[in-house]
């Protein structure tokens, strides 16, 4: 009797493993979300894609550069790699049109996972766990383009409009946000420009533009220019989304701002940081004049627009 | 005589706002994006996508030809003008430029059919 027991329960509990397994089918966004985390896509299987674009940062860094394999430097700041839905070039130089193209650069770069796609899908074809996953969300084994299609895909889920600021916008909810939001949002439209570049639903015009942050000397990333071949693209790098800007620290293409004080104080005037700039946008050439309570004003508002996902 | 004028114009503006007045949104479009635009009683309106506000302005229309005049914070203060083409009851519009100067927005516009949200 006592082994009959025993034999029902090992029944019922197989059973039941199988059962909440089958609950849990994998589809191209879970697989990304998987993989995004796993380092089995770098070379000494030390770091992951969330290593540098960490979740509780909406997937930006804390680091002026991210340190990849073997602790290797960086050479630009983590962009945030959210609400990219509607954007039309990734990297901080554009130098991939589409998703997917940008999900498999970071993997090859030396500077990062350094490891030959070719390999990490090798990796992936010989890895148990993967090639059931990759057999069902996409019925075949894992490939350069379907791998770089999960990450794409779970990237595009990555999408944020739960902010106090859209509460106030999208649900007509005026106590949603402080007296100070409100008027940050009209100096963010007004006074301080910055709506003319950070235009658009995800606050980018999605466009590259030269902030004054290339001197030729100690600040000589040239940006854009390497990716178009033109002059006039020198040290022009993508507007970068302001959505949940708050957590995502340090700031701009080299990560040279630690704070938003600093970001707004280097925007009321750009020369008192960087007085030799060359090829500065025309938008920034004159100081605005902000007040302080106009700085707390636009970082209060820059606050607001920080999703409910990301608050303590 | 002067309150009943006064309550008649009141009523008329209502009426005459009232036509466009509210939440109108597209259609999911070939990449899922739903567009969409709230035109409020105090006459300012909020776009937005994917539930994303993307544009904050004021308005103005004038039902008796049905256009809709209005500023927003994305084209340097140009004003554009629209004539708006209401079908199936008032239930959904579209708009067709009158004048705009500036071409994204023109170019979104009239791209836009847009069902009222009940």
């Amino acid at each position: 009797m006592k082994k009959l027991v025993i034999i029902s329960t090992a029944i019922a509990a197989i059973i039941f493993i199988r059962a909440t397994t089958k609950n849990s089918p994998i589809d191209k966004e879970s697989l990304g979300r998987i993989l995004f985390s796993d380092p089995i896509l770098s070379k000494d299987s030390t770091v992951s894609c969330a290593s540098c674009h960490r979740p509780e940062h909406a997937f930006a860094d804390t680091s002026a550069v991210s340190l990849g394999v073997e602790r290797k430097k960086g050479l630009r700041n983590t962009p945030m790699a959210m609400n990219l839905l509607l954007a039309n070039s990734f990297f901080w130089d554009g130098r991939a049109k589409t998703l997917e193209e940008q999900a498999l650069a970071p993997i090859a770069n030396p500077n990062e996972m350094n490891l030959p796609v070719e390999e990490a899908v090798y990796r992936l074809q010989h890895n148990k766990k993967y090639v059931a996953y990759f057999k069902e969300a996409f019925n075949s084994e894992a490939s350069k383009t379907n791998l770089s299609a999960a990450i794409a895909a779970f990237e595009r889920t990555l999408e944020t409009a739960e902010s106090p600021f859209d509460n106030w916008k999208f649900s007509d909810d005026s106590t949603a946000v402080s007296a100070e939001v409100k008027r940050g949002f009209a100096l963010f439209n007004g006074k301080g420009n910055c709506v003319k570049c950070h235009f658009g639903s995800d606050f980018t015009a999605n466009e590259f533009r030269n902030i004054g942050l290339f001197n030729g000397k100690n600040l000589n990333d040239s940006g854009r220019s390497i990716v178009s071949g033109k002059a006039d693209d020198i040290g022009k790098f993508k507007t970068s989304s302001l959505r949940n800007i708050a957590i995502t620290s340090p700031y701009m293409h080299n990560g040279m701002f630690k704070t938003l004080d600093e970001v707004i104080d280097f925007y009321n005037d750009t020369r008192k940081i960087v007085p030799n700039a060359i090829n500065k946008d025309s938008l920034l050439v004159k100081p605005l004049g902000l007040t302080l309570q106009n700085k707390k004003d636009l970082k209060a508002f820059l606050i607001s627009l920080t999703d409910k996902r990301f608050k303590q | 005589m002067k309150i009943l004028f006064l309550a008649f114009a009141t009523c008329f503006a209502f009426t005459a706002n009232d036509k466009i007045t509210g939440r109108w949104e597209s259609k999911p479009s070939q990449k899922g994006n739903v567009t969409g635009v709230v035109f409020k009683t105090d006459n300012s309106l909020e776009g937005y996508v994917n539930r994303k506000p993307f544009v904050s302005g004021t308005y103005s229309f004038n039902i008796e030809d049905s256009t809709l005049s209005f500023v927003d914070n994305g084209c340097n203060g140009a004003k554009g003008t629209y004539k708006v083409m209401f079908y199936h009851n008032s239930d959904s519009l579209r708009f067709s430029v009158i004048s705009d100067s500036c071409n994204g927005r023109r170019e979104g516009m009239e791209r836009l059919i847009m069902g009222k949200v009940k």
